[in-house]
């Protein structure tokens, strides 16, 4: 069942843009195993590719447990020997392991959101840490209001990640402090982990908006090729649910919430997974979040 | 616990008291948070001069994460606006309410979106399928696969 170039997770269900096809259902083809893929229609590629990922995503928790990467390898033991290096590579590197994600098109998102509480609870000094972090988001109210966004579509979403935050260094609702089981716990219940991806989205979109001088050479329609305001830009691809990141989301996410992200590139098209880094702390040092891109998904990469 | 749709729908309802609905758009009734009414109206010289439209918005308890199903009530004396986004069962075909909805949008944004829709139609005129998707259509729009005619809605 699955593909070795291109695992079925790791298609995002909005990745598929031949949706735009016909509105209505007519007679259900059958389609069999046997049937040659050639001869379908894009619609029906299309309702074939969903059922696909009906069947295959929701299988996936959002944010799944911590696994060696042995376990990402074995999906490719049967394909291109240069995946299987990359990985291997990886893991040299150190990167032994790997929370899968799924691949729901908020994979960004919801990956970097994981792996930057994670990294505040890992925190030498999480006092300091927990403080600095909440004042930065706090102060991001600046940036909705300008974006033009209302106080109480946001405030919800914003408050869904502050309050995983602040249950680092305190008890919440339940009366236990975070750790990484509760995390994980977290990022799994829908609710919670979608309205972070969503604070996420409109953090992204209003720091595209408030500096279009610097975004605006970069947008484009994906698909057709075509320039677009950052308005639209940023209603189309930034706060509509399930869109993937590209280049320019994961920029300006990363200046807005002021850290270091380094994305490995697994594409089986060299040796060596290349990393791409996105140097926006204060400080260009501080430790990156690591995540881990095959073409269109995103997994949280976890060093040792 | 209460569905997250609560929530948000409660701060919403809150706002339409408090600051009132925009010109043309007037609430039918909010008496839940699974299912409201509105009326809409074009202001100004449009192809819908003298018209009023009521829509339906029906809410999953993920809302807003989960878009609404908004349709053009349709019987009972109300009919659909005739417009090339618009099939004559009520359902609409129109980004935001499928691969573009965003949780920012809400039911006032969406009714003002419509607004704006039926003010910049310039014929009024059905679908070109319309007679074949009316026939086959699903009872809930959001079953729909729309294919979106332009981006200007």
């Amino acid at each position: 069942m699955t593909e070795p170039q291109q695992p079925a997770e790791s298609r995002d269900a909005q990745n598929d843009d031949s949706r735009s096809e016909a509105p209505t259902s007519t007679a259900p083809v059958q389609i069999t195993p046997e049937t040659d893929i050639s001869t379908l229609s894009a619609a029906q590629l299309y309702d074939l590719n969903q059922e696909f990922l009906n069947d295959s995503v929701p299988t996936r928790p959002l944010v799944d447990t911590l696994v060696p990467m042995s376990v990402l390898r074995e999906e490719y033991e049967n394909g291109s020997g240069l995946f299987l290096q990359q990985i291997d590579e990886l893991v040299e590197k150190g990167f032994k392991s790997i929370h899968r994600t799924r691949g729901d098109g908020d994979c960004f998102y919801r990956s970097l959101a994981f792996a930057y509480v994670s990294q505040l609870l890992a925190s030498p000094d999480q006092a300091m840490s927990i403080a600095t972090s909440l004042s930065l988001i706090e102060s991001t109210s600046d940036l909705l209001d300008m974006a033009g966004f209302q106080k109480m579509v946001y405030e919800d979403f914003m408050e869904s990640l502050t309050d995983i935050i602040k249950n680092v260094v305190g008890p919440d609702a339940s009366g236990k402090k975070l750790d990484q089981e509760t995390l994980l716990t977290k990022f799994q219940d829908a609710e919670t982990s979608n309205y972070v991806v969503v604070y996420l989205r409109l953090l992204t979109s209003a720091q595209i908006r408030a500096d279009p001088d610097t975004y605006s050479p970069f947008l484009f329609h994906p698909e057709a090729g075509v320039e677009l305001e950052p308005r639209e830009f940023c209603e189309a691809f930034v706060e509509a649910t399930g869109r993937e990141a590209d280049h320019v989301q994961i920029t300006a996410l990363s200046r807005a919430l002021q850290t270091n992200v380094k994305i490995a590139y697994l594409d089986g098209r060299s040796e060596k997974a290349e990393f791409v880094d996105f140097t926006n702390a204060v400080e260009p040092e501080m430790a990156p979040i690591h995540l881990l891109y095959r073409p269109g998904h995103y997994d949280i990469l976890v060093p040792a | 616990m209460a569905a997250i749709s609560t929530r948000r729908l409660g701060k919403e309802l809150k706002e339409i008291h408090s600051e009132g609905c925009p010109v043309g758009v007037t609430l039918v009734s909010a008496d839940n948070f699974e299912c409201w009414y509105f009326t809409i109206q074009v202001m100004g010289e449009s192809e819908y001069e003298g018209e009023a439209f009521m829509l339906k918005f029906r809410f999953e308890p993920t809302y807003p994460i989960a878009s609404p199903a908004v349709q053009f009530v349709v019987g009972n004396g109300q009919e659909a606006p005739v417009h090339p986004h618009v099939y004559s069962n009520g359902h609409i075909c129109a980004s935001i309410l499928g691969n573009e909805w965003s949780p920012v949008l809400g039911v006032i944004s969406i009714c003002v979106t419509l607004q704006s829709m039926l003010a910049s139609c310039k014929k009024k005129e059905r679908p070109t399928d319309n007679e074949r998707y009316v026939k086959h259509a699903p009872e809930n729009p959001k079953k729909t696969r729309f294919e979106y005619h332009d981006d200007d809605v």
